[in-house]
């Protein structure tokens, strides 16, 4: 029977791989009865999603200093 | 579609992917000038070897694969700098705070409620930054590869000279950090 420790190092894993058989089934049970693992397994799901929006989204800009800089280096080449 | 002419005029590259660049950057050095310095090392990088450029793949993913190249230079002369304690001894006390003697959860956990409001605010994005930057550096530069670049299990493990059993370990932490950070700093 597994422990909630581990119970959510394999729900970790189970975002990142295919769990063997074993493990996937144990994983199953073990968040049957227990509703903290359950919720784990969601917010794991949430930080998924959050992570890839924020890959998307995330937009930050050069100053004009640095832009001039950089332009300034390029051109010597 | 005509590619090409991106490829003919280098001139336009820090207009139009600079800002990305630099984000990218940014997100992983954590230091303004550093990511500055590695967008202008990209760029000339890039402009010494736009003949090897392929239309196969986007300009910007070309640019963005040099980059990756650059910023592994860059960890790499920053390591012989820092030394990271061993994994195993890295914290061993971290899960402490979460599981229980008898390896239960301490606490009772909540599910994220309205991810798609909490998404749409500028305010829990900046708690996400904050959240990603206070990982410890193994654990965020493993997560940022898997979950921002989309890598796969091999390359990282490759990349930063660990097993899968270490990358487990990392993802873990990270993701326990992660989600009590969040929920910590963001009401939602």
């Amino acid at each position: 029977m597994l422990n909630c420790k581990q119970a959510s190092e394999l729900a970790s894993r189970a975002m990142d791989e295919k769990l063997p058989i074993w493990s996937r089934l144990a994983l199953k049970i073990h968040t049957l009865i227990c509703r903290n693992c359950r919720v784990f397994m969601h917010q794991l799901r949430f930080l998924r999603e959050a992570s890839h929006r924020f890959a998307i989204g995330y937009d930050l800009e050069l100053s004009l200093e640095a832009k001039q800089r950089i332009a300034n280096e390029l051109e010597k080449r | 579609m005509n590619i090409g002419s991106d490829k003919l005029d280098p001139h336009t590259w820090l207009d139009e992917h600079g800002n990305y660049l630099y984000s990218y950057a940014l997100l992983r050095v954590k230091n303004q000038h550093i990511a500055e310095d590695l967008v202008q090392e990209t760029l000339l990088a890039a402009i010494a070897a736009k003949n090897s450029f392929s239309n196969k793949s986007s300009l910007r993913t070309w640019l963005i694969g040099i980059l990756k190249h650059k910023l592994v230079d860059h960890f790499r002369r920053q390591e012989r700098n820092v030394t990271f304690k061993d994994l195993t001894d890295e914290d061993d006390n971290f899960l402490d705070s979460f599981f229980a003697k008898d390896h239960h959860w301490r606490e009772k956990l909540n599910v994220f409620e309205n991810p798609e409001s909490a998404f749409q605010q500028q305010e829990f994005w900046k708690v996400f930054q904050q959240c990603l930057s206070r990982l410890k550096p193994r654990q965020a530069a493993v997560f940022l590869a898997k979950e921002i670049d989309g890598m796969n299990n091999q390359d990282i493990c490759k990349r930063y000279s660990i097993n899968s059993t270490n990358q487990w370990v990392l993802m873990h932490r990270a993701r326990l950090s992660l989600i009590k950070c969040l929920k910590i700093n963001w009401i939602d």
